[in-house]
């Protein structure tokens, strides 16, 4: 089997793993923690012609009450710690975390300051983590597949404790 | 209406198929950076340049060993230029999601 049949394959994986979590759709909500702005224009990238996400079932929501994963930004400032948590809160469960870029992985070139928290992990249990600045929408659209993975992972594990 | 939708027409459908056929980086693209160990003389250079100081040295019973992390690299690719041994190069690989932060972690050590 050659590398493309196997990525042919994890393609077509991921459209049936959210059918049969999500009943066809995830939704996320992109939550700007003080990001420089470079990650949100690749989120907006994903929804033109040319990645189009949507073809996938996955859609991007204005409310994180419509939300099943919160796809962070940005190196968690002390301003938008709070309203991060908040966000988090209203978040139906079973929900997912996805760290995007390097800042909201590590801190990145913000660093942990009195300004900045440095990272999403300090603040949130973190599911996926995407580095790059910014990451690529290609990059982007891998992560969000690992994340669904680690979903399925979380679900079974709560099945066999219960 | 009619020069629109001849003009719609002629663009045709641009949706690129990614995760079904690999999408490879174009020429010039920063990703993740690769340590040459053989070539490494542990000068210390690239950790002096690194804005976000994700690269370390660690010295153990005289064994040396170099370690990156990709997670918090802003993929600048200063380290590739300073490096006068050519030990560090950014390939085009972008695909570096992990659901650990341990597996973005990537180093050399020195032979002794």
């Amino acid at each position: 089997m050659t590398v493309e049949d196997e990525i042919e394959i994890m393609g077509q994986r991921m459209n049936d793993k959210i059918k049969k979590i999500f009943g066809r759709s995830l939704h996320i909500r992109e939550v700007d923690a003080g990001s420089c702005n470079a990650c949100e224009v690749e989120v907006n990238a994903l929804s033109n012609p040319i990645y189009d996400i949507e073809r996938f079932g996955l859609h991007i929501v204005a409310s994180p009450r419509h939300a099943d994963m919160l796809l962070v930004t940005g190196p968690v400032t002390r301003n938008m710690e709070l309203a991060l948590l908040k966000t988090y809160n209203a978040t139906p469960s079973p929900k997912l975390v996805a760290a995007m870029g390097s800042c909201a992985c590590n801190g990145g070139i913000f660093g942990d300051t009195y300004a900045s928290c440095g990272g999403v992990d300090k603040i949130l249990p973190v599911d996926v983590y995407i580095p790059g600045c910014p990451p690529r929408p290609q990059a982007l659209i891998f992560g969000i597949m690992v994340a669904i993975d680690k979903l399925e992972q979380k679900i079974k594990r709560k099945e066999a404790l219960s | 209406m009619l020069e629109i939708i001849k003009k719609t027409l002629r663009t045709g459908c641009q949706t690129i198929k990614y995760p079904q056929v690999p999408d490879i980086a174009p020429e010039g693209f920063r990703g993740k950076p690769e340590f040459a160990a053989e070539k490494c003389t542990y000068c210390g250079n690239c950790i002096k340049v690194c804005p976000p100081g994700v690269i370390w040295l660690c010295e153990q019973k005289g064994e040396k060993r170099l370690s990156l992390s990709c997670c918090g690299c802003i993929f600048c690719g200063r380290c590739e230029e300073v490096c006068t041994a050519g030990a560090i190069k950014l390939t085009l690989e972008y695909e570096l999601c992990a659901k650990k932060k341990e597996d973005l972690l990537s180093s050399i050590r020195s032979k002794s």
